[in-house]
């Protein structure tokens, strides 16, 4: 049984159009990527079979979106790579959530050293480029889907740090903390009881725009040759290889970036609606 | 330069025949546009080589001798002759009489000897062609016009590297010495040479201008009425918008393209495409000493399951496989026999000897980061390896990473994608590769291991009787084949795309792979 | 604008306060850097050396770029040549960071500022415009635009804006900063625009601009997506009003007053956007000026990591991390400035 506030939420959602694209989008996507493997029309080519006389195939009616340069049909590799990049925009995001929030939350209800050791550091790491970073990093680790994860991750927590210690500052002076102090609540038991679930509601609205977010910014690091290794189909690797082929074969590069496209801005718009119902006061800057 | 080439947006041009308005002009002359995508950061030719930079050391600077033509040649140029003596330790050279640097000094023997002297001394770029077999103190000024090099011990290949010890003029860059630096700082952006070309304005990123030295003291091929200008190298990294601008006729020479590209070039009037068999190998290289792949059967299977003419295919054609661990053209190159070609039997065959009969292991393919064709042959190798129950984690490293683990026989990849271009046509230069010296570098990833071998190449070096070396070379040739320390792959051709009224190219294995010698070129149009 | 406040005690103590702060982070900057260019086994002597060289070129080459020394003096002397503006040498070029940054960094700095001024002009009327005609389709428009702008993958959209604009209509280059058949001249700030306008080259300006307007325009995206948000919400605000209200159901709407009123409004948070949103252009360029080819520092730290020479890195992770803290401080000013209730906050 669904309780009322559940039930509004999901009426305002299902009211605002763009929020119910941006879900459309979203299902969407992760339906491919769960149905992949059997509904691509060569699944072969997802593992690297080569068959270079059949390279650079414009668009027909056995490739829809022609064939790459080493023969393998775009279509069924970019319906593949939908599972990684999600895998990857996930994994990124939660695992800078399991970091920054954690950490926000005691910096914000511990305060004094620990408070300005740790926002220190997060400010640093919210103060440099953090693509460039992520490039140096994995650049210099060597290319790979693990090591652009952990790039993007290392880039990625101050923000949940940020975000979870300004929620967890206002709410320790609200007197229902207050409260809990007095009766004799212990320090972890008030972070988890009481401080973190009335900080969620930001946390998951920022989480549901950074799987969009991270999916790009792994698209990115894939397109400068940083990112998942050959064969494993990855969409920023191939827009990156396509570019090659332009403008001659341009019908490589907009099936990969269409992709990237659609599932980012289905994050976005989900979680655009998912903060006007959840954190109706936030900024919308 | 001419404003009325400015296009007013250069991408409305492609169209526009209105705007093609053919080569740069300058006075009555023209001026030759080449283009390539690699920045010249260093010109001093004691300190660094590559395509672009020796292009253009090739242009201001001239060596004693110099490599032309297909096959390749060495033929005099400032050392008007040589004489060897007979145990191979002394070399004489006499100075034409006429030669002179841009502002007018003499080259003399003692802008020779002071320029092989700071090769040696900083001990950088070419310096290890030559080092170990001469000292500074084995070159001796003996008159103006003579200089005598006497090497340590016999080294073989000496004549074959001295083209690419360019002559400096030793007032130039001693007035410009700062802090001890034998001219290093001054030498990178500026030039004190004797060549063809004089130095207009270097800005090693995006445009190197030269013009043409009238009173060139060798004089000009194409003759006085024909001579150009000058020579533009820009630097454009992308391959689109060079290939637009030869379209449009604002460069005149292109090079760095993709087997398509060029197939696409191909077709269109007013370009002609050079392309001639180059002297670049690619191989795959196995770590011979640690790993599964030290195992001689291991490799001799996977060097049997390699799809080579896939090789040929990912170059469109434009490719030649190895036949050799010599390139053919070098010196005392056979075609050895039985060298593996694709044969899945043998292949399967070899695997049922080694110590991994049933397969059933991954190994690493490594190659440098950001390279398309090995990556693309790396998949080619992914798929041919999939018979034999093997797997292949293809990595892409950057430069340094792949060297700093290959440096150790411990640390080096399973298998490494390597292009080597031999600098010299003398067989040493690849030969030397497969000795023990060799180990941890770049070209000696393989850690390849047979005294025997190592024995005759060293051998080999110091040897006069020519028949004999030859002889010997073919032999090691043939060792190193049957010991597979890397899969012999294909030596991709050389391109070039240009207009057709550009004449005097004049192709040469021996230069690197961009590269051309803009000395014989001209305009025709 | 009161700008008097600026020399005010209080004021010069806080400037400082946060200058050293900002040094401070430079500072944990270099460390981070530093740290992430040794992480992994890499031998860069022998980029330096060039492929062909024996042992001992390689050697000397390591003595030469001071890599012989432990990664303790390594550090020292790193950050002992920046107290003195020096940003080390590169291994694959051997030449010096610092001038190749001097060389680079006006041509990205020439391209975020069109950028962000695109966003600017774009962003604000835009933004205006969709208030007016609030949920109706030009509204929706916008806002599908808003959100496409975080969207889009920059190096996908670059991609297609030069097939669209470049390669099919003919309308603009490709990519670059000046034809190949232009001689760049010799720079004055090393802005291409303002360089032309300083020698009086129209032709220059022209061509220039030319190559600048799509890689700025994709750069300018997500920026302008902000922007105009910010504006449309504040527009509504002031739409709200009673008073407009009742004009609005007399049909005479001050309109000049709504705009004046909400531009007013609209100005701290779209400077707090800028303030943002600076420092990430300089880190995104690093896409945009890949696809374009545009020989900003962006280009330059990314063909630089891929080579696995990481002098120039540091040094563009240095510049942009500067110019981030830089915006923050003078955005944090004009704050107060603008806002004297925020200044003793």
């Amino acid at each position: 049984m669904l309780s009322r506030r559940t039930r509004l939420a999901l009426w305002q959602l299902g009211r605002s159009f763009s929020s119910m694209l941006g879900l459309g989008l979203v299902l969407g996507i992760v339906g491919l990527a769960l149905l992949g493997p059997w509904v691509v029309p060569y699944p072969d080519d997802v593992a690297g079979a080569v068959n270079i006389a059949g390279k650079l195939q414009a668009p027909s009616a056995a490739h829809w979106f022609g064939t790459d340069e080493v023969g393998n049909d775009i279509l069924t590799r970019v319906i593949i790579g939908a599972r990684l990049s999600l895998l990857v925009g996930v994994g990124i995001t939660l695992a800078a959530a399991a970091i920054g929030v954690p950490l926000g939350v005691m910096a914000g209800t511990a305060g004094g050293v620990v408070r300005e050791a740790v926002m220190r550091l997060t400010d640093l790491f919210l103060s440099v480029p953090g693509l460039v970073l992520a490039i140096a990093l994995v650049a210099a680790l060597g290319p790979g889907i693990v090591n652009a994860m952990v790039a993007l991750v290392l880039v990625w927590w101050p923000g949940y740090v940020r975000l979870a210690e300004a929620k967890a500052l206002s709410l320790r002076e609200e007197p229902f903390i207050e409260a809990a102090r007095v009766a004799g609540a212990s320090r972890f038991r008030i972070l988890w009881r009481h401080v973190l679930p009335n900080s969620l509601s930001p946390i998951i609205v920022k989480m549901s725009m950074d799987v969009g977010q991270a999916i790009l910014a792994v698209a990115s690091l894939g397109f400068l040759g940083l990112g998942a290794r050959p064969p494993t189909p990855e969409w920023g690797a191939m827009i990156s290889i396509a570019r090659g082929y332009l403008p001659d074969w341009w019908w490589y590069a907009i099936c990969p970036g269409a992709f990237i496209y659609v599932s980012v801005l289905g994050f976005n718009l989900l979680g655009d609606g998912l903060r006007d119902i959840l954190d109706p006061r936030s900024n919308r800057g | 330069m001419n404003a009325t080439r400015r296009g007013v947006l250069a991408g409305a041009a492609l169209l526009a025949p209105w705007r093609a308005m053919g080569f740069e002009r300058e006075g009555g002359r023209k001026v030759l546009v080449f283009s390539g995508n690699q920045a010249v950061p260093v010109l001093d030719p004691h300190v660094r080589y590559d395509w672009s930079t020796r292009m253009i050391q090739q242009g201001v600077y001239d060596a004693l001798l110099k490599y032309v033509g297909d096959p390749p040649r060495i033929v005099p140029w400032l050392a008007e002759s040589y004489d060897a003596s007979a145990d191979g330790l002394t070399y004489t050279f006499h100075l034409a009489a006429n030669a002179t640097f841009h502002n007018g000094d003499a080259v003399d023997a003692e802008a020779v000897r002071f320029s092989f002297e700071r090769g040696l001394k900083l001990n950088a770029g070419i310096a290890w062609m030559l080092k170990d077999f001469l000292k500074p103190e084995g070159i001796v000024a003996v008159d103006a016009r003579t200089v005598r090099f006497t090497l340590e011990r016999p080294f073989a290949p000496f004549i074959s590297y001295v083209p690419w010890w360019y002559i400096v003029n030793p007032k130039q860059v001693m007035a410009n010495v700062s802090e001890g630096d034998y001219g290093k700082k001054w030498l990178t952006e500026n030039a004190a040479g004797s060549g063809p070309f004089k130095l207009r304005r270097f800005d090693g990123n995006s445009l190197i201008h030269m013009d043409t030295h009238a009173a060139y003291w060798k004089g000009w091929p194409m003759g006085e009425a024909n001579r150009l200008a000058g020579a533009i190298f820009r630097i454009v990294r992308e391959a689109a918008p060079r290939r637009a601008g030869l379209q449009r006729r604002e460069i005149d020479v292109i090079t760095n393209m993709s087997p398509d590209d060029m197939d696409q070039l191909a077709k269109l009037p007013g370009i002609r495409n050079e392309d001639h068999p180059g002297f670049t190998t690619f191989g795959i290289k196995f770590n011979c000493q640690n790993g599964p792949t030290a195992d001689v059967n291991l490799r001799r299977a996977i060097a049997h399951a390699m799809d080579y003419d896939a090789l040929i295919a990912i170059h469109n054609g434009g490719a030649r496989l190895m036949d050799s661990p010599f390139p053919p053209g070098m010196e005392s190159h056979i075609s050895v026999p039985g060298i593996p070609r694709k044969d899945l039997d043998k292949a399967k065959h070899y695997l049922s000897q080694s110590r991994v009969p049933n397969g059933d292991l991954e190994l690493e393919y490594v190659h440098v980061q950001g390279l398309e064709d090995p990556r693309r042959i790396g998949l080619t190798l992914l798929d041919s390896l999939r018979p034999l129950n093997i797997r292949l984690n293809i990595v892409g490293q950057p430069w340094t990473t792949m060297v700093a683990r290959g440096s150790k026989a411990e640390t080096a990849p399973n298998m490494t994608s390597v292009y080597v271009t031999p600098v010299g046509t003398d067989p040493d230069t690849v030969a030397y590769q497969y000795h023990r010296e060799s180990w941890g570098l770049y070209y000696g990833m393989s850690h390849y291991e047979n005294p025997e071998v190592w024995r005759m190449i060293g051998e080999a070096r110091g040897m006069v009787d020519k028949p004999a070396r030859l002889a010997l070379y073919a032999e090691i040739q043939r060792r190193i084949v049957a010991d597979q320390p890397e899969i012999f792959g294909m030596i991709p051709n050389r391109t070039w795309s240009m207009r057709d009224y550009v004449k005097g190219f004049e192709f040469s294995p021996i230069r690197f792979t961009g590269e051309v010698d803009l000395y014989p070129m001209w305009i025709d149009a | 604008m009161n700008l008097t406040f600026l020399f005010d005690r209080v004021m010069v103590a806080y400037v400082a306060r946060r200058l050293a702060l900002a040094g401070v982070m430079l500072f944990g900057l270099v460390c981070l850097t530093f740290v992430i260019a040794n992480v992994a086994p890499s031998d860069p002597a022998a980029l330096a050396a060039g492929p062909d060289a024996g042992h001992s070129q390689i050697e000397q080459a390591r003595r030469e770029y001071g890599l012989d020394k432990p990664l303790p003096e390594q550090f020292l002397r790193y950050v002992g040549d920046l107290a003195q503006g020096e940003f080390g040498r590169s291994v694959a070029t051997g030449r010096s960071v610092g001038r190749d940054l001097a060389r680079y960094f006006p041509a990205t700095l020439e391209l975020c500022l069109v950028a962000m001024s695109i966003g600017l002009l774009v962003g604000i009327p835009l933004g205006m415009l969709s208030a007016l005609f609030k949920d109706r389709w030009l509204d929706h428009l916008t806002r599908i635009f808003a959100v496409s702008g975080i969207a889009l993958p920059p190096f996908w959209f670059g991609l297609l804006l030069q097939l669209g604009f470049a390669t099919w209509l003919g309308w603009l280059p490709t990519s670059g900063r000046l034809g190949v058949a232009t001689e760049p001249p010799e720079p004055i700030t090393g802005m291409l625009l303002l360089d032309s306008l300083l020698r009086g080259d129209p032709a220059l300006f022209a061509e220039s601009a030319g190559y600048i307007i799509l890689p700025a325009v994709v750069l300018s995206l997500p920026c302008l997506a902000s922007i105009l948000r910010v504006n449309r919400s504040e527009m509504v605000e002031c739409l709200r009003a009673d008073y407009i209200t009742a004009a609005r159901a007399h049909g005479t709407v001050p309109w000049r007053l709504v705009a004046v009123h909400a531009l007013k409004n609209a100005m701290l948070p779209t400077l707090a956007i800028i303030g943002l949103r600076w420092g990430w252009m300089m880190s995104s360029t690093v896409l945009v000026e890949t696809v374009f080819d545009w020989p900003g520092t962006g280009l330059y730290a990314v063909s630089s990591a891929i080579a696995g020479d990481f002098k120039p890195v540091m040094g563009v992770t240095l510049i942009v991390g500067l110019n981030f803290m830089l915006a923050n401080l003078v955005v944090d000013l004009l704050y107060g400035a603008l806002d004297p209730r925020l200044r003793d906050a």
